[in-house]
């Protein structure tokens, strides 16, 4: 028992901490190496692409995508898809692939002149079902050690946090005015109202516990 | 174009309910601070009445009207970030 209840969470965990990884802007000091487009037939992995560029037609089963192929400074690969987001998830609202992919074709260097530059994108590398991160922006810095505060997160994450504490805030005052007097002028009948009002966990263990091997007489 | 009016659609729906949730838990914060200072301080005169005149001056007060920010900041928030991500 004790065992499902610690893999539900954990799954529930991993499934969070996945979707903010995926959907949230990260930096990477890379020097781009070439940039290129190529032609996508979108398959299984086709929720990890985004949309055609604004104003297109949507819906087609293939289209040209740009990338951007760079090195990281321990000289390993990193490539980058390049795509408009418009105005749907995640919500960069990102129109400008086309300039960006201009300012990163601009800011191609070679081995021995390096110029580092910061790309900010969201999403990840796979290999095995081939994706890629998208390029949201590019920047150039100093050198590769320059440190780069995420900010972006910082106020993207502390909002959510005031929000999800809003909402409790707003669903105990609620309980507090709207269901306890309700269950507290119930009286007697009160327990089988309280079974209903039970919480989720309290009723989904209940349920599993009539499951378990009962004691033989 | 179609994914912005979308976004406007869906988006007004759900801000919309925001907007109802936000009003109906800023109304009851005030009913209950006004029950708890008749019981607490006043304990005089009709509590019903009393609690009726509060709740008319928080229809007509700046906290009520502010509530409508809902709206309003969701808007300047999208139109702050497009700017940002294109033109910056």
């Amino acid at each position: 028992m004790r065992y499902v209840k610690w893999t539900i969470r954990i799954l529930v965990l991993v499934l969070v901490f996945g979707f903010f990884h995926y959907t949230l802007p990260q930096h990477d000091i890379v020097r781009i190496a070439d940039t290129y487009e190529k032609r996508i037939d979108f398959g299984e992995n086709s929720i990890f692409w985004a949309s055609p560029d604004a104003g297109n037609a949507t819906g087609g089963v293939n289209r040209d995508v740009f990338f951007i192929q760079t090195i990281q400074p321990n000289g390993k690969p990193m490539v980058y898809r390049n795509e408009d987001t418009g105005f749907g998830w995640p919500p960069y609202f990102k129109l400008d692939t086309s300039n960006l992919q201009t300012e990163a074709t601009d800011l191609k260097s070679g081995k021995d002149t390096p110029q580092w530059v910061s790309i900010t994108h969201y999403g990840w590398r796979n290999e095995f079902i081939s994706i890629y991160p998208n390029a949201i922006g590019v920047k150039i810095i100093s050198g590769p050690d320059v440190r780069i505060i995420p900010w972006v997160n910082i106020v993207i994450l502390s909002t959510l946090a005031i929000l999800i504490f809003m909402l409790w805030r707003m669903w105990a005052q609620f309980r507090e005015r709207s269901i306890d007097p309700v269950l507290e002028d119930v009286g007697e009948a009160s327990d089988t109202a309280r079974g209903h009002a039970r919480g989720f966990w309290a009723r989904l263990t209940g349920w599993l516990g009539t499951w378990r091997s009962k004691p033989r007489k | 174009m179609i994914g912005m009016i979308r976004l406007g659609v869906f988006g007004f729906l759900f801000l919309t309910a925001v907007f109802f949730l936000v009003s109906i838990y800023s109304r009851s914060i005030r009913r209950e601070k006004l029950e708890k200072k008749w019981d607490n301080e006043i304990k005089t005169g009709d509590r019903d009445a009393y609690i009726n005149d509060g709740m008319k001056d928080y229809d007509l007060s700046l906290r009520k009207k502010l509530i409508w920010l809902v709206f309003v900041v969701p808007v300047v928030v999208v139109v702050v970030l497009t700017y940002i991500t294109n033109f910056m």
